[in-house]
């Protein structure tokens, strides 16, 4: 018995091991773009295979897109308070930075021993941001170097994101209140984002979430700006053109330039903004989608009106480049790579715009 | 230990051993196949003498509401014919597209027929039936054209032009083309239609991709295209039911086989695509 049991741990470690090892770095590569601002939001959490992460990340590099915004959970790499697991992080991150992209690190999803029984991945008590905070400086130790910059949860104005609690700007205050100091010391050179706002015009006391231009206003009056470097923006334009301008009743790609007026109004106008998650969808059935035909037009306009009109914006990432698997939902027409790695339209178009010579 | 207990020990070994590879078979073959379940989606269907279907109205013309905001279309008419056979009347509940699914596995609904397409990763909850309508991306011609297949056209010596709408799935597929033949000249327009109306009107213009849904759709408006070769990328509907309703699968795929046979579903598509 205990040669079997030795026998099968022996072959599950050269089979880790194997596939580990057959998939090499490779050359240091380098992002050739007319536009440094591109980027894409990459869906590589739960893909497993070493072969489909880095190919994936050559495809964005070969697309032209300098930057990627990144989900690495905190429940997959703390499973047990002080026990960490950085295979997967270790995998994306080497394999980014290979390929000349700079990563952007999304953190969020509670371990399930930091969150009572019941509660989703997504809710997090107060007396847990200590440990929340705790796990991204280790986070941001190890990186040092590899990573610069870490957004702190995503759409804590929706109460889905914000695990069905009452939505509560002055409680996502106190978590960046508690992070931020932690992470810093850990290792000064990383940029924390905050915001990463879902764009929505949910009216006063919607359980579903809160309007984010009033959820960032309430942020600013309860001084979230000593406990961030960079916003976070979403900047979905669901029906509308990119050059629709903004409106506060309206949910468009420009609505950007009213979150950028509650900085600049409450003293902030220093800082830049990331753009995390942006885009359009070519469903032929989903209500908020236009034409695929858009969607490319719509894109590119995006990617160049950040460049040549937002010089406070560092980057527009879209979602998504790719998903592990369909989701066979409209879901799938956000993406600009297919599951199969066959490259959309879109992503050929995007890539035409990227090599053509800078206007 | 005498002989006698040895022997003893096997029998007792064997017998472990025989449980552990029924349990095991009964894992793997499934609990449902060794002690069938009823089906209770057939049963009640029967007796309310009520098949209820969810379905997406926005979707013409296999789905879509009249003047008088009923549900009508090709998979309307699909359904009635379906549960015609059985005896059933049919019962349609409006639900949006992307919850359909949900919806069948609450319990809400018998099935759905939705103009669905068919998801191989939604089998564990969700059975499909056999396509009845395939809205994949097709090659189509004039209806003059001498051209007869995919084959052809990528051996032309002339560059031959193909309309697609920019960024649909006809492009990915015309891209696809255009790798091994880089002869193919794609040309990309705004919208279906204007990509229809390019080859229609455009001599010089050889071909189209297209999804079979708008062609069939510009067909009926008396455009003179006619497709050419296989589907170029499949995309079948197919009829979704609970994955426990043996009885109504089985009732589903010979139905549909009836509706085939009799030239059924020549005639729905013909009543709704050539109106």
């Amino acid at each position: 018995m205990i040669a079997i049991a030795i026998f099968i741990v022996g072959l599950s470690v050269a089979i880790v091991y194997y596939f580990r090892s057959t998939v090499v770095l490779g050359p240091q590569q380098t992002v050739k773009t007319s536009n440094l601002k591109i980027g894409v939001h990459t869906r590589l959490t739960d893909e497993v295979e070493p072969w489909k992460i880095k190919h994936s990340l050559e495809m964005v590099r070969e697309m032209g897109a300098p930057w990627i915004v990144e989900y690495f959970p905190w429940g997959y790499m703390e499973p047990k308070p002080g026990q960490y697991n950085w295979t997967h992080a270790d995998l994306v991150i080497d394999h980014a930075n290979r390929q000349g992209l700079t990563v952007i690190a999304r953190m969020g999803f509670v371990p399930e021993w930091a969150r009572p029984k019941g509660t989703t991945d997504l809710y997090l008590d107060q007396e847990h941001f200590q440990d929340f905070g705790r796990f991204v400086a280790q986070f941001a130790s190890r990186y040092a170097g590899k990573i610069k910059y870490i957004i702190i949860w995503n759409e804590p104005n929706l109460g889905l994101e914000w695990g069905y609690q009452p939505v509560a700007p002055a409680k996502y205050v106190t978590m960046l209140r508690m992070v931020y100091p932690l992470v810093k010391a850990a290792n000064p050179q990383i940029q924390i984002l905050a915001g990463a706002l879902a764009p929505t015009l949910a009216p006063p006391g919607s359980e579903a979430g809160m309007n984010d231009l009033d959820y960032l206003q309430t942020m600013y009056a309860d001084g979230a700006a000593r406990y961030f470097d960079i916003l976070a923006v979403h900047a979905y334009g669901w029906h509308s053109e990119p050059d629709e301008p903004a409106a506060k009743d309206v949910v468009n790609f420009r609505r950007t330039e009213l979150l950028r007026a509650i900085m600049v109004a409450n003293g902030d106008s220093q800082k830049s903004v990331m753009i995390t998650e942006a885009g359009w969808n070519d469903h032929p059935r989903w209500t908020r989608a236009v034409l695929p035909s858009q969607r490319i037009a719509y894109t590119i306009r995006a990617y160049e009106i950040a460049q040549k009109e937002w010089p406070w914006v560092t980057t527009v990432c879209f979602w998504a480049f790719r998903y592990p698997w369909d989701a066979k939902s409209y879901q799938d027409y956000f993406t600009f790579v297919r599951t199969d790695f066959e490259p959309k339209p879109i992503y050929l178009e995007v890539q035409r715009y990227a090599q053509a010579p800078a206007k | 230990m005498s002989k006698g207990q040895v022997i003893k020990h096997k029998w007792i070994l064997l017998a472990c051993g025989l449980v552990v590879m029924i349990v095991l078979g009964i894992g793997f073959w499934g609990v449902d196949k060794i002690f069938p379940t009823e089906d209770r989606t057939w049963q009640t269907m029967q007796a309310n003498g009520v098949w209820r279907i969810g379905t997406d109205p926005s979707f013409p013309p296999f789905e879509q509401l009249d003047a008088n905001g009923q549900p009508e279309g090709y998979d309307i008419d699909l359904a009635r014919q379906i549960a015609a056979q059985w005896g059933l009347k049919i019962e349609i509940v409006s639900i949006g597209f992307d919850s359909l699914l949900d919806a069948l596995q609450a319990g809400k609904i018998d099935s759905v027929i939705s103009a669905l397409p068919y998801d191989e990763r939604l089998t564990q909850n969700v059975s499909y039936s056999a396509p009845y309508f395939e809205a994949g991306i097709r090659l189509a011609v004039r209806q003059a054209s001498p051209i007869t297949s995919v084959e052809q056209l990528t051996a032309l010596k002339s560059a031959p032009k193909v309309a697609v709408e920019w960024g649909s799935t006809g492009d990915m597929v015309g891209r696809r083309l255009q790798r091994a033949t880089p002869a193919i000249q794609l040309i990309q327009f705004s919208t279906p239609e204007e990509a229809v109306n390019a080859l229609v009107q455009d001599q010089t213009m050889t071909a189209l991709l297209v999804d079979q849904v708008t062609l069939r759709q510009m067909q009926g408006k008396g455009l003179p295209l006619k497709p050419i070769g296989p589907v170029l990328e499949s995309n079948p509907y197919v009829i979704a039911m609970p994955h426990k309703a043996s009885i109504l699968q089985a009732q589903v795929a010979q139905t549909l086989l009836n509706l085939q046979a009799s030239a059924s579903l020549t005639k729905l598509e013909n009543r709704w695509f050539d109106k």
